[in-house]
């Protein structure tokens, strides 16, 4: 397929909508609609709305279902920007028509773990006024804080990466864009000039660098892990494994919502060209990698936590295992690793169709398991002199409803963005192609990746 | 020849005259030098230009990230045009400037940031005699689980029906043996829900060591309580039905006694308001109620307190007495000493002598939701 057809097909997405389009508007509208109805019913009677409790002499748990999607997101969002900075950093060609959608996806699930946050807390009005001020000496205890600002430091750098890369092709595309969105064009090129693409393509892969060295060491290995691996109260919380544990929920969850948006991308734009089958195909590849570290990590905390376990640790362990919830989310992986694994050791076998479904099936296993690790964890506390206190918690109709929300955020997010700028990148990377390698080496003589320009002295 | 060395013939003294040149420009002097007396060779035909090309084309890359030279294409495997690959493109030199640059300014903001902010003076171990920390001694030889104080304390802090910052625990160990345990909030002197606040709300107040919350500044984000590992803490689901009836503030001005508005977190204070008044001093409402002489509320660091004195007093009387504290564990070094014998790791809660239930206490954590509910609840029979 020559560049052109590939330029005219990508460019598809950006045509007048169809009604099927609106329908999905409707539909994303209506339940972000829902959402925040039920969510100004929560502001207006407290948090007595959702199934919560106090832990210990109340026998409920304090942290549900918000912050366990929350985490569910955040690891999506973070899984979407490692799979996208891996395809600059590593070469990863198979990924590459999935990378923007990566991108795009950080964004919108990084949306949706911050309004997670506001929605968790009891007094949302006060983040800001009380977050701000206590910010320098708290940022060096609470490793609630710590999450805020690796948070918006992903947001920041995400947000960045995408804008750099975007640009060129806006400005590549200029007239076959919808005139209606000109303005924003015109802001998103502000100052823009051809001859930026060269170091535009550095500031990206340094951005990419970053968030690869970052991903384990702070971020989804890191701080989020960190709010629950930290206290040693929670015996199903508390513990080193927690960071690797994440990381592999995080590409997993990631792998498989990309593989679920491209899939809609491809169905609906018939882009067999666009995103071709190899990318599925190592999609799914990447996605069995994945769900085998996840259930590799699951049997180390079952086994330490069967064979001889402090007391604690014993109680959770059997909760956990006692869970007819917890085995509905572990088998299913399971599941999906036989048959991804199968697929690749027998190409025959291979079906965009049903690697998707694999996919999504992963992506909902994870979910439930993150809540259920947020509950379960609240549910065993160490001190044992609570235990059989009555209570339970299940998720209100407040809290399901910001499900919903989330989920009509993120197809409301992609309706739109899918209208205003190409959804898979339009210029190739190195398209140095056109400008001959001359040129390119040229700059790469007088810059040094720190741009000092060395030639001119 | 001899005292000459290969520079000086390209020209005595050449060396001394690139050298400061060749260091300006900001680049390897060697791989200079080397070049030139390179140059100079294949001029004389002793090399080929093919040789000379190859002979310092991965200097050349390392040292500029390209080497744009005719015959660069000769032989290279690595190719690095192709590749954007900035680290491979960068001099050695400039890869450790930048690593050694980021270590330091690391290494630098820790230091400037701990400099600046530091610990918060609250958290900060005063020097010289031991502080006054308030706490309690707790004899559960005495303790009948009444009840009596559960009740006193939510008189007088006005907390809804969910909330039990006094809760007696009741609980039977492997043995059978039934014993009550009132538990407070144990006050830490390295309370991990200090540690964790986002936003400095809750924290250690230096004049008396009580763990508050600042009911102006908390968000209710429940980490306290999640990381608490006694279990003391009860948010504020909804707005609760009973008014303050208690000055609230403490010596500083600060929202940190009796019950917390809506969404904030509140636990057991030991009655600030209380602590700040010269005739108050010294006393808390759970163990001035205590009918049964189990509650015993003052200095722990203090010989001459209320606690301490009963608790040297029943030594005496006893000449051995067993005490112990709370999940010490933890590392929370709490300041609640129960007298008494430990409860086994395996006891668990029973109904107690007056069940907390008879007290018109709610079981359950779970709040009462005082608005209307809405329509498609009431429509589908829910709640």
């Amino acid at each position: 397929m020559d560049e052109q057809t590939r330029t005219r097909h990508i460019l598809k997405t950006l045509g007048r909508p169809t009604p099927k389009y609106f329908i999905f508007l409707l539909l994303g509208g209506a339940g972000l609609l829902w959402f925040l109805y039920a969510w100004s019913y929560q502001l207006q009677y407290g948090m007595a709305v959702t199934g919560l409790g106090d832990w210990g002499a109340g026998g409920g748990v304090p942290w549900g279902i918000y912050i366990g999607s929350f985490i569910w997101w955040v690891g999506i969002a973070h899984g979407g920007i490692i799979i996208s900075a891996s395809v600059r950093l590593f070469k990863l060609e198979a990924f590459k028509p999935v990378a923007r959608m990566a991108e795009l996806l950080t964004i919108a699930a990084l949306s949706v773990a911050g309004l997670y946050i506001i929605l968790h807390v009891g007094r949302p009005d006060r983040i800001v006024t009380s977050i701000i001020p206590a910010f320098p000496w708290r940022i060096h205890f609470s490793p609630l804080v710590w999450d805020v600002t690796v948070i918006t430091l992903y947001f920041v750098m995400t947000g960045t990466y995408l804008l750099l890369t975007v640009r060129r092709d806006i400005h590549f595309l200029q007239k076959k864009l919808p005139a209606v969105f000109a303005p924003l064009y015109r802001l998103l090129l502000m100052g823009y000039h051809p001859s930026e693409d060269k170091k535009v393509e550095r500031m990206v892969w340094w951005l990419a660098l970053g968030i690869i060295l970052m991903a384990p060491l702070l971020l989804h290995g890191g701080v989020i892990p960190w709010l629950f691996a930290l206290l040693p109260s929670m015996p199903g919380w508390y513990g080193a494994i927690q960071g690797p544990q994440f990381l592999s929920i995080a590409l997993t969850s990631a792998l498989g919502a990309v593989l679920l948006i491209a899939y809609i991308f491809r169905r609906a734009y018939g882009w067999k060209d666009v995103l071709p089958d190899s990318a599925f195909r190592s999609l799914g590849s990447a996605l069995a990698l994945f769900a085998l570290f996840f259930l590799w990590l699951q049997l180390q905390q079952i086994i330490t936590g069967v064979f001889a376990p402090p007391l604690g640790v014993e109680e959770s362990t059997a909760a956990k295992l006692h869970q007819p919830l917890y085995w509905a989310a572990i088998i299913p992986v399971g599941l999906v690793l036989l048959y991804l694994g199968a697929q690749w050791a027998i190409r025959s076998i291979f079906s965009i169709t049903r690697t998707v479904v694999a996919g999504v099936v992963a992506v909902l296993a994870v979910f439930l398991e993150k809540v259920l690790f947020v509950v379960e964890g609240l549910m065993e506390p160490g001190f044992k002199l609570y235990q059989g206190v009555p209570g339970s918690y299940w998720p209100s109709w407040v809290e399901l409803s910001s499900v919903v929300g989330a989920f009509s955020f993120v197809l409301v997010f992609f309706l739109v963005v899918a209208k205003v700028m190409p959804i898979v990148e339009v210029v190739e990377e190195e398209a140095g192609a056109s400008d001959g390698h001359r040129e390119m080496a040229e700059l790469r003589l007088r810059t040094t990746p720190l741009g000092l320009r060395r030639a001119e002295k | 020849m001899t005292g000459l060395n290969k520079w000086d013939m390209i020209r005595p003294g050449w060396e001394q005259d690139a050298e400061p040149l060749l260091a300006a420009g900001g680049h390897d002097p060697v791989l200079g030098k080397e070049a030139a007396w390179d140059a100079l060779r294949l001029v004389r035909g002793e090399i080929s230009e093919e040789e000379f090309y190859q002979k310092h084309h991965q200097a050349y890359l390392n040292e500029f990230g390209a080497d744009m030279r005719p015959a660069v294409s000769v032989g290279d495997a690595a190719a690095p045009l192709d590749e954007p690959n900035y680290l491979s493109g960068m001099s050695r030199r400039a890869a450790l400037k930048l690593l050694g640059a980021g270590v330091a300014g690391l290494f630098f903001t820790s230091w400037w940031a701990r400099q600046t902010f530091g610990a918060s003076p609250e958290e900060k171990p005063p020097a010289g005699p031991l502080p006054v920390q308030m706490g309690m001694v707790v004899d559960l030889e005495n303790c009948d689980g009444c009840l009596v104080c559960m009740a006193a304390c939510r008189g007088h802090n006005g907390t809804p029906a969910w909330t039990h910052w006094m809760y007696v625990i009741a609980f039977e160990d492997e043995n059978g043996r039934v014993n009550t345990l009132p538990r407070t909030c144990q006050h830490c002197s390295n309370a991990p829900c200090v540690k964790v606040c986002p936003v400095g709300a809750r924290f250690k107040r230096k004049k008396d060591g009580l763990v508050l919350s600042n009911f102006d500044i908390c968000i209710g984000c429940r980490y306290c309580q999640v990381s608490c590992p006694y279990g003391v803490n009860y948010f504020q689901w909804a707005e609760p039905e009973t008014q303050v009836h208690i000055e609230s503030r403490d010596y500083r001005g600060r929202w940190v006694a009796g019950r917390p508005p809506k969404g904030v977190m509140g636990k057991c204070t030991f009655c600030p308001e209380r602590q700040d008044e010269e005739e108050t001093k010294g006393t808390a409402v759970c163990a001035l109620s205590c009918p049964h002489n189990a509650l015993h509320f003052g200095d722990m660091n203090d010989p001459n307190s209320s606690p301490r004195r009963y608790l040297e007093q029943k030594k005496q009387e006893k000449g051995y007495i067993s005490t112990f504290r709370l999940l010490e564990e933890y590392g929370t070094r709490p300041n609640v000493l129960f007298i008494g014998q430990r409860p086994s790791p395996r006891a668990r809660p029973v109904e107690g002598p007056v069940p907390i239930k008879n007290m018109g206490f709610m079981e359950s954590g779970r709040a009462v939701i005082k608005g209307e509910h809405p329509w498609f609840l009431s429509a589908f029979g829910g709640q």
